[in-house]
């Protein structure tokens, strides 16, 4: 999950350009919305929280209040992309994702990039994420990362444009690709007269591109794979999204206890007896995949399902020991990893990133705690993070303490101006500021993305954090041509 | 050179029947420089259960094996004979300052420049793992290496003295910890086994900025005469080794406070003991469960097997 930074300077507006004209992409919504009483739009709003809730399209946000679930708030105004906007982040995120999975393949191998010194091999050796036990093992395709999720932000440039920046890259088990559908479907039906008026890039077709994804991955010589979903269970905050992605994919969605290994096989139970598993869309964290190897206490994996793995009967997607990948600690690499592994210049850029851990970058941060965004290395979801500007100078203080105690254990960055969108609010319509999650699938030798992703916004005034473990809502992404 | 016969029991009773039980087993001597397994037998009972052998991330062989028949008691028995060669060990006073190492190591491992083959290798055994935590006891930890550890002092030498200091600062004592006792209360306690002391001697080296692995192993069980009797040779032993540039691991046993001269059988290495205890397992059903272990290491021709049963140290 992505935390989004905060802005100083006037930020990159979607819909309006400086001057406060409409931009020309939003120039059909802008006259459809004009036309729209206020009222129908209200009664929209309601009937948009009824459908989702008997949909049961729900969000668990840890810490609250009795752990319950409740609605991730939609909001009814779209985020417009245009289509040469979006062809060229997809080349981005195409390039990107191809040099993340070579990483993986390198450093569980040959570690070719450690050898070079283009990377420091202490970020890799002291991580708990870099996992040993898949040291030598081969991945069908050599992919690790087939699905990935990657956090981009736009911030304002100098000439007024705005500028995409990858803020965090997704590999392990990214989700909320459940609401980038379910928020599309729900647009289509409460106004399905804007659709007529734009021609907006389908996105329904993501669980067929997910399942030939997992297909194409599955262990060589398999002819008719047999693809399940992992889930840790119904107490897992993403687990709607678990059980409806299976659903429409139509595979099973198992939990560990379903499966069991023999003779280095996978098998699931089922009222036909066992039936082996070929590839695993898993939503469950290495830690817990077999005791055996892993965690000894965890009750939610299969025992012995690592050795199945390494012995190449089963895939598992994504493959174990992605998390080093994306760590907070190896992102400021990415762009090296793509010069290296790719001999390319990267197209889409990384936020600068100061390393703590080096002593001159530590300097200038510490000077300028009450300007900046400081992030723990290891930490996900919007947890453990300074947002200086919005910051009381106590708890600037208290964070300066943790820094000095463990420096190597933060990263800091720039606040940066994230764009904002028109939004609805209490008060009318006001811009909030938003990112955008793409979901990138490798199988075989393509990568493809259904056109946008899910964008996320942060629906207090002047907030920044969109995730929804944060409070934050998400919006109908459009790419238009 | 000295020829053993090794024979290591293990045996699971369980208050009731188990029905499933995955095991993973390092019990096959890995060969290294110095030593060398001509002959390795696994015998698991109940009956031969599924089995595979490959060797682990770390170098060593590994057996793992499942049984899918219900059972009550499971043993395994592990026999190898092993040619072990006494180590030619570095001078004490011709080695290298010990900051050779941690700088060598340091420069490696965290810098930009191009990464050599060996700081690599020693570079897994360089920072905290599963049981072996460097946080908040790492000062201290590395407050008490720094003394054996003083500036400019050969490696082995600083190494055999922290040796000797653990040796000397906590008592031995098979009652006082299991194998969930944590390093940082060890230290406190100033007691344990040899498993203990290892892990502890490894934090105090991490702590300092050096690699240490954990070496899980065997002890010649009766000594020769005139020698007495080592601590931990009725059992499953474990020492350490450290890295030093140009050297290359040097082993030493702080439990025996000595560095293994030919009495000492490698088994496997690892990060920790979690890489490589030697019989780990997930088993379904069983309830409770008592555990015998008995290890015997004899020199070939030395007659008849003595017998001992304690458990695993």
């Amino acid at each position: 999950m992505s935390e989004a930074t905060r802005t100083g300077a006037t930020p990159y507006d979607e819909m309006h350009s400086a001057d406060g004209a409409v931009r020309p992409h939003y120039q059909p919504y802008e006259r459809w919305l004009h036309e729209m009483p206020r009222e129908l739009i209200d009664r929209k709003r309601s009937e948009a929280d009824i459908a989702f809730h008997r949909v049961g399209i729900t969000f668990n946000v840890y810490g609250a209040e009795g752990g319950k679930e409740r609605l991730i708030p939609f909001d009814l105004l779209p985020r417009i992309i245009p289509g040469s906007e979006w062809r060229e982040l997809e080349r981005g995120l195409a390039q990107r994702v191809r040099a993340l999975n070579a990483f993986l393949a390198d450093i569980y191998h040959g570690q070719e990039i450690l050898r070079a010194g283009r990377i420091p091999a202490d970020q890799i050796l002291d991580n708990a994420q870099f996992r040993p036990e898949m040291k030598g093992v081969d991945v069908p395709g050599g992919l690790y990362s087939m699905i990935a999720g990657i956090d981009l932000v736009r911030a304002a440039g100098a000439d007024g444009r705005g500028e995409f920046f990858v803020l965090e890259d997704n590999l392990r088990v990214p989700s909320g690709v459940s609401y980038l559908l379910e928020n599309r479907k729900m647009m289509m039906r409460l106004f399905p007269d804007l659709f007529s008026r734009y021609h907006v890039q389908p996105v329904d077709h993501y669980p067929d591109l997910l399942l030939e994804t997992l297909r194409a991955v599955a262990p060589a010589g398999v002819v008719d794979p047999t693809v399940v979903v992992m889930t840790p269970g119904a107490h897992n905050s993403a687990y709607f999204e678990h059980s409806f992605l299976a659903q429409q994919m139509g595979v099973e969605l198992v939990e560990g206890q379903d499966m069991f290994v023999q003779d280095d096989v996978l098998y699931m139970r089922t009222t036909q007896g066992p039936r082996r598993v070929d590839v695993i869309y898993r939503r469950i964290d290495d830690d817990f995949l077999d005791p055996l190897a892993f965690r000894a206490d965890s009750m939610l994996g299969v025992p012995g399902l690592m050795r199945a793995y390494q012995a190449g009967h089963v895939t598992l997607a994504n493959a174990v020991g992605t998390g080093v990948a994306d760590d907070k600690s190896i992102y400021p690499y990415v762009p090296e990893m793509v010069r290296f592994y790719l001999g390319e210049e990267p197209v889409l850029n990384n936020v600068p990133t100061w390393m703590l851990r080096e002593k001159d970058d530590l300097a200038y941060v510490l000077d300028r705690l009450p300007e900046l965004v400081v992030k723990e290395v290891h930490g996900a979801g919007g947890y453990g993070m300074l947002v200086g500007p919005a910051s009381t100078k106590a708890q600037i203080e208290d964070f300066r303490q943790r820094i000095l105690a463990a420096p190597e254990k933060y990263i800091a960055q720039p606040t940066l101006s994230l764009s904002t969108c028109p939004t609805f609010v209490e008060a009318g319509i006001a811009p909030r500021h938003i990112d955008l999650r793409p979901f990138v699938l490798s199988g075989g030798k393509q990568i493809r993305m259904v056109p946008g992703g899910l964008t996320r916004v942060a629906l207090k005034e002047g907030s920044l954090v969109v995730n929804s473990s944060q409070g934050g809502g998400t919006k109908d992404t459009w790419v238009v041509d | 050179m000295p020829l053993y016969d090794i024979a290591h029991d293990t045996i699971y009773r369980y208050d009731s029947a188990v029905l499933l039980s995955q095991q993973l087993a390092h019990l096959r001597p890995r060969d290294c420089v110095g030593q060398h397994c001509l002959a390795h037998t696994l015998t698991i009972e109940p009956g031969e259960g599924r089995r595979r052998e490959r060797i682990d991330f770390f170098g060593n062989p590994v057996t793992a094996f499942s049984l899918q028949a219900p059972h009550d008691t499971l043993a395994v028995h592990a026999r190898s004979r092993v040619r072990v060669k006494p180590s030619t060990w570095p001078e004490r006073a011709g080695s290298a300052p010990w900051e050779l190492a941690r700088e060598h190591l340091r420069k490696g491992l965290s810098g930009h420049a191009p990464l050599q083959d060996d700081a690599r290798d020693a570079g897994q055994y360089r920072f905290a793992s599963p049981f072996i935590p460097l946080g908040d006891p790492s000062a201290r930890l590395g407050d008490y290496a720094l003394r054996s550890f003083r500036p400019g002092r050969p490696m082995v030498e600083a190494l055999l003295d922290l040796a000797s200091r653990i040796h000397a600062d906590f008592r031995f004592d098979p009652a006082a910890t299991s194998v969930a006792t944590p390093v940082a209360e060890v230290f406190e306690r100033r007691c344990g086994v040899c498993q203990d002391f290892s892990h502890l001697m490894i934090a105090c080296l991490r702590a300092i900025g050096l690699a240490a692995r954990y070496v899980s192993g065997y002890l010649l069980t009766e000594p020769p005469p005139g020698q007495p009797r080592l601590i931990g040779a009725d059992a499953s032993h474990a020492w350490v080794a450290a890295w030093c540039p140009g050297v290359g691991w040097v082993d030493v046993d702080p439990t025996n406070d000595m560095r293994p001269d030919g009495a000492h059988v490698t088994l496997a290495w690892g990060r920790d003991y979690g890489d490589v205890c030697p019989l780990r397992g997930v088993i379904l059903g069983g309830g409770g469960h008592r555990v015998e272990v008995a290890v015997t290491v004899t020199p070939v021709g030395s007659g008849a097997l003595p017998q001992h049963a304690a458990r695993e140290r």
